[in-house]
């Protein structure tokens, strides 16, 4: 049974029904068993009361994030822990707000909006939307090629985070300054896979991660332009796309157009070899210098997917069919708790989302004399009043009180379990569910995932991603490195099958389809970002949009502290991260290890609509990311 | 170089689209784009990552000069002014770099982010021409204020001029970002 905290059980059919019996099920004053808990505000008050060494130390902003995150911590410098972790997203997103009323087809290119570095996973995930509620089933091509857009765009996201937003945190540079003595280490210290990087000692390879200036912060910003060059033939243009629609992609598909895009993406596969072995090098450098390293940005392994890239002929836009073509994805989507997958059917992970705002600037939706607007999914599974599809909107700016509200992010919770979401819940997922489809490259073990990526100027070469024994900030950034290769041979394989539609002449790539005008649909877009799970839920009422909910990645790893004391995943985090930073010195703190835990979830606070509430009204005034964007 | 090769002239606008005043450096783009400013002077829109600006510079390595154009809100002269400068291409410290490089990744735009980094990594030319237009209104839409619309054909004017005339845009003040030490247009 997966659920532990929801009354959700299940018949021999596999039915899920409410357990009987229960007055109201989803009563919130009973909270999830066994999960950890911040100190409450009295207890934190009294220890900076008490204790002249625990000091509050914040970073606002943290820097090297997309977007905007501020972090609070209540730092004890002496037994060298953080006792208080409360995550800031300080800009309100308002996409909720904005897309009422409007016809669904905008939502493709404001939704995109969301985010200046991936843009076009949100367009896709608003035509999915769409396509299931109205009933348009892309053509193979379609889903092909709208496979390749977004590979191509996590293929962008990969190395700009690791070697421009995390990769300076491992830097000589930036070591040099916070553990001088792990940069004596990393001079005498070979590393392994020399011979597919190219660097002898560990130092020269941190030396590289410098910013600016260092070989593998310029190659990445090189191979954003390839994977941006390989993106734009499909796309039209970079991060927001023209091309996605219900039913497909407008794209036109020729033969050059593909061989322009194969000559860019094939150039990840020696990168994508490259990059995992420096992460790994990386990875077990620190834990052999101290293996309190382990300790830094560990927490539960809780993790949550949707899956991602489809399989022609099984996804036909029907949420009816949802766990089928879910579990036929490239990436298998899944819910893991406890490091444990304990399901990869998308009815599933529907049925136990709740977003809840007990410390974020927003009104509380449902309780007394609120009608539940869907008491269960269009195939009879019960939903939570918290459900994105029963969720209202209700914005409301306040003075931050750590107590009580700090946070325009809101609280998802899967069967009331704080989760967290990247590209590594995907690795994850696939590598345990052993669901992938046949194909010579990627093969799932059960507790690994080999991908098996063709020579270039370096030799074919087999790599494997083992699920970790510990779940921390190193983990992260290792299992991001890896989705390089992984993706890239994932688009291979939509490379060759979307070849042979060209060779038979099926350039299909969109289905026709009308809005209804009439009556009420459902939608949801099960997709994935760069950075991991995504969907936007939505209801369309005579053609128009009545109600839009984006869960982002973002949304579940910045999440604030639960109702039941439970914090976010970044919170977390940072509570569980030892202080190995080499300083007595309060004035010299950095928070290196604070930042190193933040940023290895690659945090992207979706940095858009700002508001303005002199008369607490939502006005639109909208600063885009890179909206102009013609490249 | 073959001596016989003319080296081109680029004029970039950098704004973000649809926010009145604010994208009024995009508008006088889209104006010169329609008008015959010589063979040698290309228009383009350069309102994305700052990083794919630096990329797109590299393609032509060798250009005469580069003049952008951007409405920015400087607070130093009255909405619709017009300024311009030579940038003396000072690059602020290493982290103040990086900070812009992130910046520019994830998707911000903003002329002196692209300055900042175009130069860094060696995509701009020696003459690096800056003209900016003051705005006032910064709401959604196309609706702009009477002092910048007023502003748009001046600033065409301006742009053009230092586009054809090299030793007029050699001429202009030099000037740290920010425009401190720019000449009015107006």
């Amino acid at each position: 049974m997966c659920f532990k905290n929801l009354p959700v059980e299940f018949d021999a059919s596999g039915r899920a029904f409410l357990r009987e019996g229960i007055a109201d099920p989803y009563a919130t004053t009973t909270g999830p068993a066994n999960v950890p808990k911040q100190l409450s505000h009295e207890q934190i008050t009294d220890l900076l009361r008490r204790n002249g060494h625990i000091k509050s130390v914040d970073f606002d902003p943290v820097t090297r994030v997309a977007g905007a995150l501020a972090f609070h911590t209540v730092t004890d410098l002496k037994a060298r822990k953080v006792v208080e972790a409360r995550s800031v997203a300080t800009l309100f997103r308002g996409y909720e707000v904005i897309m009422v009323g409007r016809d669904p087809r905008d939502a493709i290119f404001i939704t995109s909006r969301a985010c200046g570095v991936c843009g076009g996973v949100h367009s896709a995930c608003s035509a999915m939307a769409t396509e299931m509620a109205i009933g348009a089933e892309p053509p193979p091509l379609g889903v092909l090629i709208r496979n390749i857009a977004l590979a191509l765009e996590f293929l962008y996201d990969h190395p700009l985070h690791l070697h421009l937003l995390a990769g300076p945190d491992y830097s000589a540079m930036i070591v040099a300054q916070t553990n001088p003595g792990l940069l004596d280490l990393a001079k005498r210290t070979d590393a392994s896979h020399g011979d597919v990087h190219g660097y002898k000692t560990m130092f020269d390879l941190m030396e590289d991660l410098n910013p600016l200036s260092g070989r593998l912060y310029l190659e990445a910003l090189h191979m954003t332009r390839v994977a941006r060059e390989a993106y734009v033939l499909i796309c039209g243009k970079y991060p927001h796309p023209q091309t996605m629609v219900p039913g497909g992609m407008s794209s036109t598909i020729t033969l050059t157009v593909m061989n322009e895009m194969l000559l860019r993406l094939n150039q990840f596969f020696d990168y994508g070899k490259k990059i995992a072995c420096i992460w790994d090098d990386i990875t077990e450098f620190f834990y052999d210098a101290n293996p309190e390293y382990k300790k830094v940005g560990a927490r539960r392994a809780n993790m949550i997917d949707t899956g991602i890239f489809d399989i022609p002929g099984v996804y036909d836009a029907k949420y009816v069919n949802a766990g089928t073509w879910g579990d036929a994805r490239w990436y298998t989507p899944g819910a893991v708790v406890d490091g444990e997958l304990v399901t990869t059917d998308l009815h599933v992970i529907n049925m136990g989302l709740e977003e809840f705002v007990e410390h974020s600037y927003y009104e509380e939706w449902t309780g007394e004399g609120q009608k539940t607007r869907y008491e269960s999914d269009p195939t009879g599974r019960p939903l939570s009043p918290h459900h994105p599809w029963n969720k209202v909107t209700k914005p409301r700016p306040q003075g931050q009180n750590w107590k009580e509200k700090y946070t325009w992010d809101t609280a998802p919770r899967w069967d009331r379990q704080a989760m967290e979401a990247g590209c590594y819940a995907r690795l994850w997922n696939t590598a345990a569910a052993r669901k992938l489809p046949d194909n010579p490259f990627i093969e799932s073990t059960g507790h690994s995932l080999k991908v098996r990526v063709p020579a270039g100027k370096l030799p074919e070469m087999e790599l494997e991603w083992h699920i970790p024994k510990v779940w921390n900030a190193f983990e992260r950034n290792r299992a991001r490195a890896h989705c390089v290769a992984s993706t890239a041979m994932i688009a291979f394989n939509n490379w060759l099958a979307a070849m042979e539609r060209v060779k038979i002449g099926d350039l299909r790539t969109s289905t026709k389809f009308e809005i209804p005008r009439k009556g009420e649909q459902l939608g949801v877009g099960f997709w994935g970002a760069g950075r991991g799970y995504l969907t936007h839920h939505l209801s369309l009422d005579r053609g128009a949009v009545s109600n839009y909910q984006i869960i982002t990645p973002s949304t579940w790893n910045a999440s604030p502290t639960d109702r039941w004391g439970q914090p976010g995943p970044y919170e977390e985090a940072v509570l569980n991260t030892p202080l190995l930073e080499e300083t007595d010195d309060p004035k010299g703190f950095k928070g290196i290890d604070i930042l190193r835990a933040i940023r290895s979830f690659d945090p992207c606070m979706p940095c858009t609509t700002h508001i303005q509430c002199g008369d607490e009204m939502i006005t639109r005034e909208v600063n885009t990311c890179a909206c102009g964007a013609d490249a | 170089m073959d001596a016989a090769v003319q080296r081109r002239v680029i004029v970039g606008g950098v704004d973000y689209p649809d926010l009145c005043d604010h994208s009024a450096g995009v508008l006088v783009c889209e104006r010169l784009m329609t008008r015959d400013l010589g063979p040698r002077v290309l228009v383009e829109d350069l309102s994305f990552n700052p990083v794919a600006v630096a990329q797109r510079l590299q393609d032509e390595p060798a250009w005469a000069r580069i003049i952008f154009v951007s409405a920015i809100a400087r607070g130093l002269n009255p909405p619709g002014s017009i300024t311009a400068y030579r940038w003396d291409g000072v690059l602020p410290d290493p982290e103040e770099v990086h900070r812009a490089v992130c910046d520019a990744v994830t998707g911000i735009i903003h002329l002196d982010n692209t300055l900042i980094v175009a130069r860094q990594f060696q995509a701009l030319p020696d003459l690096v021409c800056v003209v900016e237009i003051e705005p006032l209104e910064h709401e959604f839409g196309h609706d702009l204020s009477p002092a910048v619309a007023a502003a748009l054909e001046p600033a065409c004017r301006c742009v053009t001029r230092l586009a054809q005339d090299e030793t007029y845009a050699a001429r202009l003040p030099l000037s740290p970002l920010g425009g401190l030490a720019a000449m009015s247009f107006t």
